[in-house]
């Protein structure tokens, strides 16, 4: 596997979506419905959870579903922040994610593309293509929460810088197999909006079936981790975290792209 | 001669449909090859599994002694796939720059490389245009142009001129026939006189059987000359068999007729144009030989 190829992949799928007419307007979207989170959620709910009337409301409810640790956040502005990227970038990453090859293969554009590199490659590019995209609007998003942050109490900058810094990374690792969950879908449907369908359906139907499964035999469990989100319940309230928790995603984007690479190598382009 | 192309005993087949039956050949370098053959008889699976696109159910193919896929290929082997598409949302600038990339140039080669081959189809004015801007001809010279980068050993063309207008059909021969001397070209296409003017082997394939065959194969004991008149005189078969070393002629359309005389016969051509003018016959055109299309289809 050439490094030199995989690398200028990964550039180009980097100006899909900072370089094109159509990437440009989906960033624009995006800016908008995080301008509307910022401004209706975030800078809304700051005020209520520091407001010494509400606080001890907001920490029985908020022990009551495991994020009483985000309650005592001075940097309040990254534990409401964190709550709604927990959910949003996961699922964004599906979306982001859900035109990595089929697109391509479809048009016959991958057949241009498959004389010059291996397939290998061609899926790896792609797939840190997308990683690099999401991480990007991670950090932004979490800029931008830090400027908020710091403009209501400039003395909390640089521990929220620091916070900041961890939550990038965990939310990147977090989306990671989602990203790779639909490397996957793309090899094996024939569009990208059926790739989504495919996603809706794992998680849906798929994890139901599982469930009914493991009822009559408990070890059936174990698919569950196949799932990507699987340990996200557990992290959501940044309490007693392990590194297993960490290593989870990790491992299934591994696993999931391995898939994938055995996947496209039998495909017909 | 070393051969560039070597394919053994190739098999695929889709369900219960053999697409390539047991199919065997070599092809020598530089020497332009027409893959012909009607519809659905294997010749895009042909060119799908010499470009790694589709795996054969057996045999063995080796290009330039590697086989398919193998990375020592990429700036070897290239290929104009059939109703393949560029995206349609980047500049030709930057989508076949990012080709030359892959195939290892630097970024002012990879520059150069996009130059040079939209020069050569036409397009050098179009650089910075989307795809999606240009029309389907244009479409299909990028694809082509994006075959000559790096200038590879071996191309394979699948229908490279259908749906071209003529001056651009014939802008692609002229590309082909002036590149014959550097690369070995490998072309598919339903034109027979094209892959006749363009081609020295033919590879026919019908129903996933191969039969290989060259062109001017009248080099033997006896040569060919294809008749095409005017008008049909009366009897003109007769008249024609009266001529001198004429073995055998065969009427291939209602006015064309293809004679066969023995080879030794040197002054043959100008004989029969002779018989013409004595007998008041008008002539369209006189073919040293036979036409691929009366070799493949009209044969007695």
């Amino acid at each position: 596997m050439s490094l030199f190829r995989v690398w200028q992949i990964t550039q180009f799928e980097l100006t899909r979506i900072f370089a094109t007419k159509r990437g440009l307007l989906a960033l624009t979207a995006f800016a908008m419905v995080w301008f509307m989170i910022f401004k209706y959620l975030i800078a809304e709910a700051v005020p209520f959870l520091s407001d010494p009337i509400f606080q001890d409301i907001a920490r029985q409810l908020a022990g009551s579903i495991g994020f009483q640790e985000l309650i005592s956040w001075p940097e309040a502005e990254f534990a409401i922040y964190w709550v709604i990227s927990l959910y949003c970038f996961p699922i964004f990453s599906l979306f982001v994610g859900s035109d990595q090859t089929v697109g391509d293969r479809q048009r016959g554009t991958l057949r241009f593309l498959s004389l010059r590199s291996t397939r290998d490659e061609i899926l790896l590019g792609r797939y840190l293509g997308q990683l690099l995209i999401i991480a990007t609007l991670i950090t932004a998003t979490v800029l931008a929460t830090l400027i908020i942050m710091s403009y209501r109490d400039s003395s909390l900058f640089s521990s929220g810088l620091l916070l900041g810094l961890k939550l990038s990374l965990q939310l990147t690792l977090i989306s990671m197999p989602f990203i790779a969950l639909m490397s996957f879908l793309n090899i094996v449907t024939s569009s990208s909006r059926l790739s989504i369908v495919m996603a809706i359906l794992l998680f849906t139907l798929g994890s139901a079936v599982i469930a009914y499964f493991a009822h009559y035999t408990p070890f059936i469990d174990v698919l569950f981790y196949a799932f990507p989100g699987e340990q996200i319940t557990d992290v959501a309230g940044q309490k007693n975290t392990s590194i297993i928790d960490w290593l989870i995603p990790v491992v299934q984007s591994v696993g999931w792209l391995l898939i994938s690479i055995v996947a496209l190598r039998k495909r017909a382009l | 001669m070393s051969s560039v192309i070597k394919v053994t005993n190739l098999s695929k087949s889709f369900g219960s449909k053999a697409a390539l039956k047991d199919v065997s050949f070599e092809i020598e370098q530089g020497k332009t090859t027409a893959l012909i053959g009607p519809n659905g008889a294997g010749k895009t699976t042909l060119f799908s599994i010499l470009c790694g696109y589709l795996k054969p159910d057996s045999g063995q193919v080796e290009v330039l002694g590697y086989n398919i896929g193998d990375p020592k290929l990429f700036s070897k082997l290239s290929a104009l796939p059939q109703d393949a598409q560029l995206d349609p949302r980047f500049s030709l600038e930057k989508q076949l720059n990012f080709f030359g990339r892959l195939q290892g140039l630097s970024k002012p080669n990879a520059m150069n490389e996009t130059q040079r081959v939209l020069e050569l189809v036409g397009l050098k004015d179009n650089l910075t245009a989307r795809v999606a801007e240009l029309s389907h001809g244009m479409r299909k010279r990028v694809c082509i142009a994006q075959a000559l980068i790096n200038k590879p050993e071996i191309i394979l063309l699948d229908e490279a001129t259908a749906g071209l207008d003529p001056a651009n059909a014939r802008e692609i021969r002229n590309i082909i026939s002036d590149l014959s001397d550097q690369a070995t070209f490998i072309l598919s296409s339903h034109d027979l006189n094209e892959l006749e003017r363009l081609c020295s082997n033919i590879l026919y394939l019908e129903q996933g059987v191969l039969s290989e065959h060259k062109t001017h194969s009248y080099q033997g004991e006896h040569s060919y000359i294809t008749l095409q008149l005017i008008t049909k005189p009366h009897q003109v078969l007769d008249y024609l068999k009266q001529l001198q070393d004429v073995t055998h002629v065969q009427q291939t359309q209602s006015k064309e007729f293809v004679i066969e005389y023995k080879a030794e016969n040197k002054q043959f051509d100008i004989q029969l144009l002779k018989y013409c003018h004595k007998l008041n016959w008008q002539y369209r055109q006189l073919i040293n030989g036979n036409t691929l299309e009366n070799e493949l289809f009209n044969k007695e």
